[in-house]
Order: C-alpha cells, then structure tokens, then sequence
C-alpha cells in the first residue's frame, strides 16, 4: 500500500537498538522504508592523528582501544603491520597464540552478536543463555592473558604471556562444552517460528549487490559469497590449519546468525587444533626502537569482517602516517540498501545484522557552517 | 452492615488482598522468568527478594515528576490513575474468595467492557504523552485490541453458554456443581483466551506496543515518577486479573476442597496459570504488528468459532 507522500522518521544518535551513536534518517512510505540516508561521526575520536605522534610501543595500547569488542583484533593487526614494517619474524609459539586468543575473542564477539540478534527479535531467553556462555569464554581469556576485554596479550615482536599446559587442556574442555551448547542454540533457532517469523527474508542483501557495496565478514557470506581473509590471504598460521569458511544462500536475518554460529563450532575446532599443534620456543623477540622508511599493509579477519591497517615510517620512532580501515565502514553501504522496502519494525534488526561497531568506524567529523 | 462491606471493599477480599496479590504475582513472575532464562532474579529485597516489587514502587513514588512541554496535560495526569483503577474494578467481579464482591447476571460483559476501557486508557496514554515512540505505541496496542478483542469475547462465552449464565461466580459454581472444569470441556477456548490474555497484558510474543529495542518503552516512555509506579502497579493488577479470570472460568474457580478456604484454592490455581503465561514469554521472540494481526484473525478466531460450535452442538458443555 502506497500513501504518495513519505514520512521522515529519525533513528538515532540515541536509540535503545543503536549501542553506540550513529545516526540515520528514514524516509518512510506507511510501513515502509523507501530512503535512508546515514550520517557517521559521532564517535569519531582522532584516533589515525593520535597514531603518528606517539612511539610504536605506545601505539600498540591505542590500537587496542580502537574497538571494545575486537580488542584482539586490531592489535594483531597493529603488530602485524608494524612487524612488515621492520620486517620482523616472530617465534611461532607466539603465532599460535595469537591465533587462539583471536578465534576466542571471535567466539565471544559471535556469541555476543547472536545474543543481540535474539534481543532485537523479542527473543531474551537465548539473550540470556547466550551471554552466560560468553561470559566464560571471557574468563578464559582473563586467564590466559590477565584481562577481559582488552587482552595486551600482543606486543611487537610476538606475544606477553605463555599458555601453559594446565590452561591448554582446560580450554580444550570448555571448547568441547561451548560447540555442544551452540549446536542446541542452532536447533532452537532453527526451529523457533517465531524467531524465523522475523528473520526469514528479512533484510535481503543479492549477492551482485554484497560485492558492489564491498560488504565484509559474515554478512558477505551470509550472502553465499566465500571470502575471508583467514583463507584467502593467510596470515599468522591459518595457512597450516584446516578450517572451512562457513556460507549460506538464505542472504537474510536468518542466514547471518547462521554463519555466525557455525563460525563458532568452527573456531573451536581451530582452537583445540592449534592447541595441539602449538610449537614450543620462545615467544618474543625483541623489537627495533627506530624503523627505517617504509609501508605496510596489514589485513585480519576480524569477528566483523577484513580490517586493514596501513602504516608508513621515516626513521624515527613514531609513524608517519597511520590509517585504520574497521570492517563496519564496509558494511554500512551495504546495510542502507539492505534497509530500502523494510518494514519500521525490521529496522533495528537489520540494522544489527552487521553487527555494527561504529565507535571503530568513524574516522571523519563532518561540520557545517554555523552549526 | 456498612461496616462489612467497607471492610470487603478496603480490605478482604477487596484492595489490600488484590495490591498484595498484585506484588506477590509480580515477584512470581520475575522470579520464575529469571530462572528460565538461567539468571537468579530479585534478590536482596526480603527473603528471596519477595518485596522487590514494592521497593521498587516506593522508589518510583519517590521521583521526580517530568511532564512533557507538549502533552495533553489533563489526559497526561488522569491516565495513570484511570488505569491503575480499572483492573481493580474488574477485579472486583471476580469470585476470588468463591462469591465476588459485586456480582450481577452479565459481570462477563461488564469484564470485557473493562477489558476494553484498559486498551483505550493505553492508547490515550500513548497519544496524550506526545512522543513519537509514545504514539507508534499507542496506534500498534489500538491494532493489537482490533484483533484480539474478538476471539477474547467469545472465549469467555463460551463457558457462558454451558452454564446458562453470564455471571462469573455462577459460572464458577456451575463447574464446582458438575465437578469438571472448562479447561477439559472446552480446551480450545482455554488456548485462546491465554492467547488473547498475553496480547491484553502486552507480554511476549505481543509486547509489540512496547517493544523495548524498536520503540523505547512505547507508549510508557514519556511517563516516569509516580505516573510510572501507577502503570507498574496497573499492570500488576491486570496480570491478577488475567490469570484470577482464566482461574474462575476455565479452572473451576474457588472449589472448597478439604479444610482448605477456598480463597487458597483460587490463588494456587491462579499462580498455575501465572507460571504459565511467565514460561510462554519466556519462550518466544516478539511478532511484528502484521504478522500478530493477521494471526489473530486468519487463526484465532476461526478457532474460537469452532469450538463456539463444538459448544452449541452439545459437545463440551
């Protein structure tokens, strides 16, 4: 049904669907959304400035607070650039735990998002039960590295602390728990009418559209599109580990939250794996104070899809130029056109499904005169 | 003789048992919830948190009150009130100790113009307050009454319709009399009116009008302070109201069993049917107002003429 004239509803800075705030006006046709028009910057924090004007050692706690949730992540990617830059090869105990406290942190971020997918439907008790699995997968990596959320488990050079056997195998335990637990949220998502009511064929991204909008990470495979940088670029020892990258055809709600819990039975497989295969050695090496003119890109999966880091030195020991690519800027494209013939009710779980983190996004602060 | 029926309307069975019951109903709600849901629930307030609820009514009393530059400020005051008031009437007709307090041939349609009133006090509550997520609230709960209402009315009548009354407490008597209860002459009907019961008291999966991630709280987010305590304790109210009713028609009603006051017999059936309306919302995700509406009439309704049917045909009944 047409009404001719369009309503404009504004969502956000300050929503309870949005965590952090961004901000998107709607224009509405009754119940349906014909026109979307996003506008970032609001947590933008200076953060590609604050990158050149300290050390290298320094920089490495600020990469770490880029995101809240993929801590990890970003300072993986921060040491692997930094390590291109020099170039510098790190032991590969240190590799190894690298990668486990990645496929961790990518459990915690998928159990999170499936969580909040659930809580956006209505849906609270998987909320729940969903959250209290994350929050011992938090406690493992409390254990392993000394902190919650951000970990500083990485350091140029190779990695601060060890695993030691006692934490392997009580890992590997959990791990078994964690994939049985998933497996019963996946039946009851699977299964759930209502749940699939408001998921099935909500939110269609095509495939051609997906690759178009340079959409990244879960919500690119969720639209039959197998592309992740863990296998198709492998960095740290993904290359020696056999893993499959997880896609659906379903291109909606639905087959993202899919994606994401198998992705979750399969990071635990690449977690007991790596802990079986771990090498043993050293895991630092020490790292040059100066860094001698040049560039380097560095690229990780991270939970939300491939995040770049670019860095360029010129001899002292601060970068030149530093720049930060969040997977959520990749999505946002995509995410305003998935929005376009959605009902007002559907906007907040769409919106979700790229499971944005915005604070990590925005790079840019737009001001007009006389505002 | 004055002095007994103040006593009845103040005190037993009047408003100080139905605004205990109210908060004791809410503790039970919250607290089997937080157990389905794996998490402990009220705590710290009372043994195992029972006085949760009234702290929590205390301390809203106890805020500041806001009132919105553009709302209708009449409707705005008068709403809480109104519907704090209106599940205590209906309450009043309900034979909660095994006769009601006011009881008269046709209290079934008085409960269901009750019933209605509630939905509208919601709706100008919404509207009145002036917010957008307030009125998005308040036309989705007006949507939600179209479709519920219905299949709600008939549920009721049809246990009417076996007992050849349409007063609650002969109805009650009738099942007590026959000793059956309507939930195994007319399940059908017992399905629906949970059904409906869940829509009217806005739980999920039809917390649509106050969607907390999509709409804020709907049409109770301008309203905080003492406004807000009065919605709380409305609520709480109607939730007696809702699982007292299913209790007294389809339950059997306030049986005399042993020794035991009947009043007993009520409240524990009551907290059954609690129970279960805390465990279906525990176990669903939330419908869009389309898909509840469409539900509602291409489902519901048949459903309920059908076993109306069933009814008239001797069967059930």
């Amino acid at each position: 049904m047409s009404y001719g004239t369009t309503i404009k509803v504004p969502f956000g800075p300050q929503h309870p669907a949005l965590k952090e705030p961004e901000y998107f006006l709607f224009e509405v046709d009754g119940d349906i959304v014909v026109k979307v028009t996003p506008r970032i910057g609001y947590v933008h924090r200076g953060v590609e400035k604050a990158f050149e004007q300290e050390t290298y050692l320094h920089n490495l706690y600020l990469a770490e607070r880029i995101c809240g949730i993929c801590s990890h992540a970003h300072s993986t990617c921060y040491t692997q650039t930094v390590e291109g830059l020099v170039p510098l090869e790190i032991p590969p105990r240190a590799v190894y735990i690298r990668l486990i406290m990645a496929e961790l942190e990518r459990l915690h971020s998928h159990s999170l998002w499936v969580g909040i997918a659930a809580h956006e439907a209505g849906f609270d008790t998987l909320f729940m039960y969903l959250w209290r699995d994350r929050e011992m997968i938090m406690d493992l990596m409390e254990e392993i590295s000394g902190n919650r959320v951000t970990h500083a488990i990485n350091t140029i050079g190779g990695v601060r602390r060890d695993i030691t056997g006692e934490q392997a195998t009580k890992i590997k335990k959990f791990m078994d728990k964690f994939e049985g637990n998933v497996k019963e949220y996946m039946k009851v998502l699977e299964t759930e009418q209502t749940f699939l009511k408001r998921t099935k064929d909500v939110g269609i991204l095509k495939p051609r559209d997906a690759i178009a909008l340079c959409a990244v990470g879960p919500t690119l495979r969720a639209s039959g599109i197998k592309s992740d940088v863990r296998a198709d670029d492998p960095y740290l020892a993904y290359g020696e580990i056999p893993f499959n990258v997880i896609t659906h055809d379903g291109c909606d709600i639905y087959a993202r939250t899919i994606v994401r819990c198998e992705e979750m039975i399969e990071s635990a497989n690449i977690i007991k794996y790596a802990l079986d295969h771990m090498p043993e050695g050293k895991i630092k090496v020490p790292p040059p104070r100066t860094i001698a003119p040049n560039e380097s890109v560095g690229r990780v999966e991270a939970p939300r899809g491939e995040l770049i880091h670019y860095a360029r030195s010129n001899g002292t020991n601060k970068p030149e130029r530093y720049k930060v690519r969040a997977p959520t800027l990749g999505n946002l494209a995509s995410v305003c056109q998935t929005l376009i013939g959605a009902h007002v009710a559907d906007i907040p779980l769409i919106l979700a499904g790229i499971d944005p983190c915005f604070s990590c996004m925005d790079r840019v602060i737009i001001t007009k005169k006389g505002e | 003789m004055v002095l007994h029926e103040i006593f009845g309307v103040f005190v037993y069975p009047g408003m100080a048992l139905l605004f205990g019951l109210a908060f004791l109903y809410e503790w039970i709600d919250r607290k089997f919830f937080a157990r389905v849901q794996n998490r402990i629930g009220p705590l710290y307030t009372g043994p195992s948190g029972i006085l949760q609820p009234v702290a929590d009514f205390l301390k809203l009393l106890s805020k500041e009150d806001i009132v919105p530059e553009s709302c209708e400020k009449p409707i705005f005051s008068v709403i809480p009130i109104v519907y704090a008031t209106l599940p205590l009437i209906a309450l009043f007709v309900i034979p909660i100790t095994g006769s009601a307090l006011i009881s008269f041939e046709g209290d079934i349609i008085f409960l269901m113009f009750i019933s209605a009133l509630i939905t509208l006090s919601v709706f100008l509550a919404g509207w009145s307050s002036a917010g957008s997520f307030s009125r998005i609230g308040s036309i989705r709960s007006a949507l939600q009454m179209l479709s519920y209402e219905i299949p709600f009315g008939l549920a009721l009548i049809g246990p009417a319709i076996s007992a050849h009354s349409l007063s609650l407490t002969k109805i009650a008597q009738w099942q007590a009399a026959n000793s059956s209860w309507f939930l195994w002459l007319q399940p059908i009907g017992f399905a629906v009116v949970l059904i409906s019961l869940l829509a009217e008291l806005e739980l999920v999966p039809f917390d649509i009008p106050e969607a907390e991630t999509e709409i804020v709280a709907g049409w109770l987010t301008e309203y905080g302070g003492r406004r807000l305590a009065l919605f709380r304790l409305g609520k709480d109210l109607e939730l007696v109201m809702a699982s007292t009713l299913v209790a007294s028609l389809y339950l059997g009603g306030a049986q005399p069993l042993f020794f035991i006051p009947p009043v007993l017999i009520l409240i524990i059936k009551s907290v059954v049917v609690l129970l279960l309306i805390s465990f279906v919302r525990a176990l669903f995700a939330r419908f869009r107002i389309d898909q509840m509406t469409s539900g509602m009439w291409t489902y519901l309704l048949p459903l309920m003429i059908v076993q109306i049917l069933l009814v008239q045909l001797g069967i059930g009944g």
